[in-house]
């Protein structure tokens, strides 16, 4: 038995190749019931996959049943090696709770000999479609979970960073070029730079907001180029806390989406009020991301900390998206 | 009271503990004489249990019903009665609002918040009950602004986690129709432009379905296609002697507010009934244009499902196979020509090439093209040129001509104006 490496290829900073191992949707995991809230699912309707499903579930049923035998079996074992009489009849309590309660998902599984490929370790959410067969290691590019071969472009990157050290905002408008400050409307100086093109809040406390850049190098580039300034007019400017704070993609899928029909599926991560905001608002659970989805079939994905975070958004967005095609 | 002491001056046992208003003495009850009193102020620490609690960090405020909640209350019911709503929504929209008062984030909010949450929890009582409120209507009756209804109202759906169905769209065509004033002849409205309630309902019902397929309606406001679809209806039923009457008139003759987007989802519904037109032989020798076709939508919605599956093809599937087709081919409706050529039918004979069935922001050509963003190597740890950074600080001379600069304009604001 052996899971994969839990961490997807692109969590690791590169971009998902295509065919290659795709961390999709668990579409075929009956471990996770539909809207659990964690991970979106796909509505499927084709029979010959229901069948499948219908396959694994008793494959799994009775690995479930065999491993609660074997953990019941090991708890005794444990019993008996253990002293002290209270430690005991805690275990044995748990082991009789864990014999009634029907889901692998709360025993703990002490030993791993006789776990299946097919059955994800708890604890784990399942990013990996389970196989269609047991027994068989988990193939990549089953039809169902394809990579979309769609890459969200990031539009906006939000940073923040302390100067660490108090700021003069008169003094900085007065002998900054790229410098605006209007004390009554906002308490901070707005800076401008051209390369890259991005806009700095630069607060009396020392602390920076810098927003526009177009990728996580651009942002602390110019994050450096804004601090460079403030310490070339003289402040004991420092580099402290560099964070990035948001990130925003965007994409394309290419086709038009029944927005009415997504919000009825999955009402409880989607809002959707024509009459306040053309887009449906669909907030993710795992990753947290907020995706603005639009009748064009454009996607804004936003929320993310990190690259990875709007890749795996949108790779669990789009079967989501491509189920909602065909009911045109 | 006995082993308490010896009253000093009378000797009698008989001490009773009583208090001089805050002050708790210890009197001889036969001769009146003070034995011991006590201190008449307390120390700081002593007083610990005695301070005053603010009203919200005391309990009071989950024992009794503020007099704010009470208000709000009173609005709900009151907001139900105007509406005319069954009693059932009144016990609901209530037990909903008391629900919001629950959390502190509301309880402390503006009453200019607290008035519109009097509207959102109507609102969410009678979405559940697939009763036809539109935001609009509350925010009038509210005299509210939108954009703080809607951040009151998306802020407590998420805040009481409820499940709030979509506006149900049948629903509010029956209702708004019905609010039309053209079923009796008054004196503004003539004999000719008089309709039969339930004619019009059920056309502009098929009307409004035939828009919610054709991608007319996601993601737009859903009242102004209705307004377009009852136009329709309305025109359609007698067309000879209504073509003449304009959207605007229509809706003043009907005392019904025209809302702005109506004209163009007109436009957009009649270029779609005129595309299925084309699908029909006797309709497609007359050559129909956007004024003539409303004679003969009674036919084109009797055979609606046929003819929009005809007249479209899926744009879906469509819109891939766009991109991978050389860039000869024009957009959307002009393909239709090309199309037929390439296929190898004859051109006259088949109706046009079906167009793309897609919502119209995608058939509009991009307004411009947005160029790929280079891809940029830069990694963030790059040595910063001093030239660089110098582009962006001003020289000493212009330093000075700011500062002058700014006391000039100062001394001219602070001049004050001569008599």
């Amino acid at each position: 038995m052996d899971q994969n490496n839990s961490l997807p290829p692109y969590a690791q900073g590169l971009a998902s190749p295509q065919g290659a191992m795709t961390p999709g949707i668990p579409i075929f995991s009956p471990m996770m019931p539909y809207g659990t809230g964690l991970t979106p699912q796909p509505i499927q309707n084709t029979n010959s996959l229901s069948i499948l499903e219908e396959q694994q579930r008793q494959q799994q049923q009775q690995q479930q049943q065999q491993q609660q035998q074997q953990q019941q079996q090991q708890q005794q074992q444990q019993q008996q090696q253990q002293q002290q009489a209270v430690a005991a009849a805690a275990v044995q309590q748990s082991a009789s709770q864990q014999a009634t309660q029907g889901t692998a998902g709360q025993a703990p599984q002490l030993f791993h000999s006789q776990t299946l490929t097919t059955a994800p370790l708890p604890g784990t959410t399942p990013l990996y479609p389970s196989p269609m067969t047991p027994m068989t290691p988990i193939t990549p590019a089953t039809p169902a979970s394809e990579s979309s071969g769609i890459v969200p472009q990031l539009q906006n990157i939000v940073s923040t960073v302390n100067l660490g050290c108090k700021l003069d905002l008169k003094t900085i408008a007065l002998r900054a070029r790229n410098a605006e400050y209007n004390p009554k409307r906002f308490a901070a100086v707005i800076m401008r730079i051209r390369e890259p093109r991005t806009t700095a809040l630069i607060f009396s406390s020392g602390k920076m907001v810098c927003t526009g850049a177009k990728s996580e190098e651009q942002s602390r580039l110019a994050a450096r180029k804004y601090a460079r300034v403030v310490q070339k007019l003289g402040f004991p400017a420092k580099f402290l806390d560099f964070k990035i704070q948001n990130m925003v993609g965007s994409c394309d899928v290419k086709f038009p989406i029944r927005l009415e029909g997504l919000v009825l599926t999955h009402q409880q991560f989607s809002s959707y009020e024509p009459e306040l905001f053309p887009g449906l608002i669909y907030r993710m659970i795992k990753p947290r991301i907020v995706l603005l989805i639009f009748v064009s079939g454009k996607v804004v994905l936003t929320g993310a900390k990190v690259r990875a975070e709007i890749y795996e958004a949108f790779e669990n967005i789009y079967p989501i998206l491509k189920g909602f095609r065909k009911t045109t | 009271m006995p082993g308490r002491g010896r009253c000093p001056d009378c000797g009698s046992t008989e001490l009773v503990e009583d208090s001089h208003y805050s002050q708790s003495q210890l009197v001889c009850s036969d001769c009146g004489c003070v034995v011991t009193e006590g201190v008449l102020t307390t120390t700081f620490s002593d007083e610990g249990n005695l301070r005053e609690v603010t009203y919200s960090r005391s309990t009071g405020e989950n024992e009794q019903v503020s007099r704010s909640q009470q208000r709000g209350l009173r609005r709900v019911r009151d907001l139900c009665r105007v509406l005319q709503l069954p009693p059932t929504f009144e016990d609901t929209a209530v037990a909903y609002y008391q629900q919001a008062y629950r959390h502190s984030g509301i309880r402390a909010a503006r009453l200019q918040k607290k008035e519109v949450l009097v509207g959102c929890c109507v609102l969410i009582t009678c979405r559940q009950h697939n009763w036809p409120l539109t935001m609009g209507a509350i925010c009038t009756l509210l005299y509210a602004d939108l954009d703080v209804f809607s951040s009151t109202y998306m802020q407590i759906v998420k805040l009481l986690g409820l499940d709030v169905p979509s506006l149900c769209l049948a629903e509010l065509v029956k209702t708004y129709c019905s609010s039309f004033k053209l079923f009796q002849a008054s004196p503004s409205v003539p004999a000719k432009y008089v309709e039969d309630k339930e004619k019009m309902l059920s056309r502009t019902l098929q009307l409004v379905e035939l828009a919610n397929e054709t991608w007319l309606v996601t993601g737009r406001h859903p009242l102004p296609v209705i307004t377009a679809a009852t136009f329709l209806a309305w025109q359609s039923l007698q067309p000879a002697d209504r073509l003449s009457c304009s959207l605007a008139r229509f809706c003043k003759l009907a005392n019904v507010d025209l809302p702005y987007p109506a004209s163009s989802r007109l436009q957009e519904l009649l270029a779609v009934l005129l595309r299925m037109a084309e699908q029909l032989a006797w309709l497609r020798v007359l050559r129909l244009d956007k004024r003539s076709v409303v004679k003969h939508i009674g036919d084109l919605l009797q055979h609606r499902q046929s003819l929009v599956r005809s007249a479209f093809r899926d744009g879906t599937a469509e819109v891939e196979t766009r991109e991978k087709e050389p860039p000869g081919w024009g957009q959307g409706q002009g393909e239709g020509e090309v199309g037929n050529n390439s296929l190898g039918l004859p051109q006259g004979k088949r109706p046009a090439s079906p167009a793309l069935l897609l919502p119209p922001c995608m058939l509009k050509s991009p307004k411009r093209i947005c160029p790929a963003p280079p891809v940029s190597t830069v990694t963030g740890d790059e040595n910063i040129s001093d030239s660089e950074i110098e582009q962006y600080l001003r020289t000493p001379q212009e330093v000075r001509d700011f500062q002058r600069a700014q006391a000039a304009r100062q001394a001219a604001t602070s001049v004050p104006n001569p008599p």
